[in-house]
């Protein structure tokens, strides 16, 4: 059965947001528990698996806000994303498993390298994206010896040296004793972490021949597979484009065209956002329902599955069929169409998913 | 200003505070008992609870964010080391806390006990080197909350460019949390005078504290006092519940503090349970007789409502300001408090004013 996610509802979050608008904004993103929590309930009513806390110097710290935002809910999870080089593993283990005895282990972690080298610089990081890899592997793996809890850790590494490493908490969840790691990014070093370390590769989405291509490996690994993806559904194909349109008319009318997500890219060193924006300015269709059409403007995940209902599930499945099983999604606004694709999409999915095992 | 009353919150859950060794101590946070002693210390009009740090414990940042969504008026003082996280990650999530809960959250920067324990961390600094990479800690922290704009530091064991954080400190009246630093060490003293905290310091005759804060009052700085409270209607019956508390903790606590005293690196600790063995009331009131049983933390306050309101007064003559309280239990000693010591401490304030 796919598996979906949502990204959590920023506070002060407007209808049409996008990282060009964002910036523009003067009012910056602060953690806001009510139309958040209220977020979290929606989704746990809608069905939907759990909530992407994202991480960033534009946001709140993502492990504090699922503490809060965690009890204010009773089936969700909380995927909080981490990465490694600011905090010693100890702490981050300490953090996620104090933050999972509130949850009843209702935590995952999506383990990303940051994509801006500027960013992480602020925080004290100064390696290159493979150095970063490098090291979100060892850091992972001191990370898991600390979850075994079988005995003190001791590792001296390249970036990571612990000596009698131990702590007094513990991983606290139904038959888990540590958190599922998903591990994202398109480049090669993120598909070997995600081989050597990871549950499930989380990647952008690309035409399901080409994902299912990608999956290969990862599926005889014994990873899942997943992909970051955005929704314009409607009642019909024509009024999603219209939303689509309007949203990208939007965008051009009002952000100036140094804001949009070029600036970005261009000081950006992930691999897989700068080929979604290449991708993005040659193609604007990858299928007949993936819309590249807003990456200029929001960003690589915004590339978009475009349609009604039954298209919009359709492609789901076309990607279920590639090897994917979960998804992280989002939308514009995102609480209204995280509202669409629980009511309407949804039950489609299932339904499919139902013939396709009976027959 | 009156006297401010804090509490420790390091043990709710734990009935047998301080009698078994760390590795056995569970650091899982029963969620039902710490709400519970939030409630109570909120009645009682407590201002901090101290969510204290170590690697046996629950993290402090994340359990104060979660209780501060459950509750309205406590506030956290939350114990913090450096060393575990790059002070750009740490004020964002402090930053992050304080948006969730109104600013009620304030910072205690302690040094670490013991090499051991930081090294699970992947901490290898000696101990005076902690303290200069708190320092250092800390310069980064206030610049970031005092940042108009961009942030670089270029230090001997942080360097940090073009930080922003775009979610602030807010709290009311404040841009930046009220801080603390605990210890009893000259280390302790001149850190707590260098960035305006108030020094948390174990106890001592009120004379002898007198002494350790006067760095800290010729600058007009803030000291409180870290103590244990046994306070009952006579001498006789806190002496009896004292004594109670001797017999209860037993023998194999003793050898636990033993082998915790061998490793600590603490001054603060290392002279409060050396002290203990050589006497056992420091003052009439004073009691270290726990101390070998149950460590440092159990030097206590013991007597009548109106020896330890004199004992307290006492203290404020000496330069302390705030009080930092644990009791056994803490929540029927927190409701003593409340009822019996602190209507009698503010009459004898209004009358001194």
């Amino acid at each position: 059965m796919l598996t979906f996610h949502w990204r959590l509802l920023q506070g002060g979050e407007q209808a049409g947001s996008s990282r060009a608008a964002a910036a523009l904004r003067p009012e910056t993103p602060r953690p806001d528990p009510a139309p958040q929590s209220a977020f979290c309930r929606l989704a746990e009513d809608l069905g939907i698996a759990g909530v992407l806390v994202d991480i960033g110097a534009a946001k709140p710290d993502p492990i504090v806000l699922s503490a809060a935002l965690g009890l204010a809910t009773s089936r969700l999870e909380f995927m909080v994303a981490c990465r490694s080089g600011l905090q010693s593993p100890a702490l981050l283990v300490q953090q996620i498993n104090t933050l999972s005895a509130l949850l009843d282990g209702r935590v995952s972690l999506n383990v990303v390298a940051g994509t801006s080298p500027a960013e992480q610089r602020g925080y004290g990081d100064f390696l290159d994206h493979d150095q970063r890899y490098a090291r979100t592997a060892e850091f992972l793996a001191i990370c898991k010896a600390l979850w075994r809890q079988d005995g003190p850790v001791n590792v001296t590494g390249r970036y990571y040296t612990v000596a009698d490493g131990r702590l007094g908490s513990r991983f606290i969840a139904p038959a888990r004793h540590r958190p599922e790691l998903m591990i994202g990014g398109g480049s090669p070093a993120a598909r070997d972490l995600a081989v050597s370390h990871g549950d499930c590769w989380m990647r952008l989405p690309d035409t399901p021949a080409a994902v299912a291509a990608a999956s290969r490996p990862m599926l005889a690994a014994g990873k899942a597979v997943g992909l970051r993806l955005s929704l314009i559904g409607a009642a019909t194909r024509r009024d999603a484009l219209d939303i689509a349109c309007a949203l990208r008319d939007d965008v051009d009318r009002t952000v100036p065209e140094r804001s949009l997500e070029g600036g970005f890219i261009a000081r950006s060193d992930s691999i897989s956002f700068k080929a979604m924006h290449d991708v993005a300015a040659r193609t604007e269709w990858l299928t007949p329902a993936l819309w590249t059409g807003l990456v200029r403007s929001h960003g690589a995940p915004a590339v978009a599955l475009v349609g009604d209902a039954d298209e919009i599930a359709g492609a789901l499945i076309d990607f279920q069929q590639a090897g994917v099983s979960r998804f992280i999604l989002s939308g514009w606004p995102k609480a209204e169409s995280m509202q669409f694709f629980g009511e309407h999409v949804l039950p489609r999915v299932r339904r499919l998913e139902r013939r396709a095992a009976a027959e | 200003m009156g006297l401010r009353f804090h509490w420790s919150m390091s043990a709710a859950g734990d009935p047998d505070r301080a009698t078994k060794a760390r590795s056995q101590v569970s650091g899982i946070p029963d969620m039902d008992a710490h709400v519970e002693f939030c409630r109570v210390a909120e009645q009682c009009g407590v201002e901090y609870l101290l969510t204290a740090c170590g690697f046996h414990r629950p993290d402090a940042l994340v359990l104060a964010a979660a209780l501060g969504m459950v509750t309205a008026r406590i506030k956290f003082l939350v114990a913090v080391r450096s060393g575990l996280f790059n002070p750009t990650v740490f004020a964002q999530q402090v930053n992050t806390i304080s948006v969730l809960t109104g600013g009620r959250i304030a910072l205690n920067l302690v040094n670490g006990h013991s090499d051991q324990e930081q090294r699970c961390y992947g901490d290898f600094l000696g101990r005076d080197q902690r303290y200069a990479r708190s320092d250092e800690f800390l310069d980064v922290c206030r610049a970031l909350w005092a940042a108009r704009g961009p942030l670089t530091h270029h230090g001997r064991y942080f360097r940090v460019e073009n930080a922003v954080l775009n979610t602030p400190f807010l709290a009311p009246g404040r841009s930046a949390p009220e801080l603390y630093v605990g210890g009893a060490s000259a280390q302790a003293v001149q850190q707590a005078c260098r960035y305006d905290a108030c020094l948390l310091t174990t106890p001592a005759p009120p004379e002898e504290l007198a002494a350790r804060l006067a760095p800290i009052r010729a600058r007009g700085g803030r000291a409180g006092l870290i103590v244990g409270l046994i306070a009952r209607p006579t001498r006789a019956a806190a002496v009896a519940a004292a004594e109670q508390l001797l017999a209860r903790a037993g023998g194999a606590a003793r050898v636990v503090h033993r082998s915790f005293r061998a490793q600590s690196q603490s001054a603060a600790f290392a002279a409060a349970f050396d002290q203990s063995l050589d006497r056992e009331w420091l003052t009439p009131t004073l009691w270290t007789g726990a101390v070998p049983v149950m460590g440092p933390s159990a030097t206590a306050l013991v007597g009548s409502y109106d020896d330890i309101a004199a004992a307290l007064l006492a203290y404020r003559q000496a330069g302390i300001g705030e009080f930092l309280f644990l009791g056994w239990p803490d929540l029927e000693e927190m409701m003593r408090f409340a009822n019996e010591l602190s209507p009698r401490v503010r009459e004898q304030e209004a009358a001194l004013c």
